[in-house]
């Protein structure tokens, strides 16, 4: 028996909570914890950074720069409606 | 005075009543579901909430330009093709907000979803619809076609009932009544045209079930978004 595939919207909220639990998150590590293939986890990376729900943090000096993503308040927002939109799209069947 | 004279006196303002609950409903369904479709970007939010939309278009227009119905033949011509547009159009919509996931890839975004290579198909047949409609003076096409799309939207509302998790997701059998009624509704119009030579007490039986179908919808929306 194979586990049920994953919605978009589910996968969405598996990325924004791993980086809500760990505020800071290196984009190796998210990509390892999102459990995606390297080319669907950078679909989903650029599509939350265009929509603003997350950003990517660069620190240190050129070449030795250390990058890791952290939550907006707009994806901060989104966490918090995730289940009401969820449950809205079961109810309505879309 | 009987109810019916009551009415009869009082058609005008009535309408006027009736108009503006549907218009208000429809408002506040749009502005609900827009901010989730703002955070989610999810295609059967998005064309659900275009329903209402249109709906809430398509009864200002027909408030509006019924104020001023009888000053022409081309006036009252434009006024039809644009309600009808409007109104078969939302119908439209809604039963695409079922079907959508089956028509689309999922991470498929439009920039608009009211000129999209989907959409476009559903505005030609809706804009056919309501000239014919017009040119012929009747209804007949827009019933048909409304009293279609309930139908199919009532048998994906009632499969959605029976394969969903219907005990934790309650509004699925609302959701069943409520297409259902919608599609009562569209055959009552289509009786009342047909055989009723459109008799006030039944025209005034089906925006009773409009105004169910519209009140029913506004409390799903609410219940299940309110925190």
């Amino acid at each position: 028996m194979t586990a049920k595939k994953r919605e978009r919207l589910d996968v969405i909220k598996d990325i924004l909570q791993t980086i809500k639990d760990n505020r800071q998150i290196k984009p190796t590590r998210l990509l390892y914890a999102s459990n995606l293939s390297p080319q669907m986890f950078k679909g989903y990376v650029q599509e939350l950074m265009e929509k603003k729900f997350i950003k990517l943090d660069i620190d240190g000096k050129e070449g030795k720069e250390k990058k890791s993503f952290s939550l907006t308040p707009k994806g901060q927002s989104f966490l918090q409606e995730y289940k009401v939109i969820e449950n809205f799209i079961e109810n309505f069947g879309l | 005075m009987t109810i019916a004279s009551l009415i009869l006196e009082n058609k005008w303002i009535l309408e006027l009543i009736y108009a503006f609950v549907i218009c208000a409903i429809c408002m506040v369904i749009v502005f609900i579901t827009d901010k989730f479709y703002r955070l989610s970007l999810h295609q059967g939010i998005r064309y659900f909430r275009n329903a209402f939309l249109f709906y809430g278009i398509a009864f200002v227009g027909r408030y509006l330009f019924g104020l001023f119905s009888d000053i022409s033949f081309g006036y009252a011509f434009v006024a039809q093709i644009f309600f009808e547009f409007f109104l078969v159009m939302a119908g439209f919509f809604l039963f695409y907000s079922l079907v959508w996931k089956k028509f689309e890839q999922k991470k498929t975004y439009y920039f608009t979803s009211l000129v999209n290579s989907k959409i476009i198909l559903f505005e030609l047949i809706a804009l056919i619809i309501a000239i014919l409609d017009t040119s012929w003076r009747t209804y007949y096409l827009m019933f048909f076609s409304q009293i279609l799309v309930f139908f199919c939207a009532s048998i994906i509302a009632f499969y959605n009932y029976r394969t969903k998790d219907n005990k934790k997701h309650k509004f699925l059998k609302f959701y069943l009544l409520a297409m259902i009624l919608e599609f009562v509704a569209w055959v009552l119009n289509y009786l009342a045209a047909a055989y009723f030579h459109w008799r006030h007490l039944v025209l005034v039986d089906i925006g009773l079930i409009n105004s169910i179908f519209f009140i029913s919808i506004l409390c799903g929306v609410i219940k299940i978004t309110k925190k």
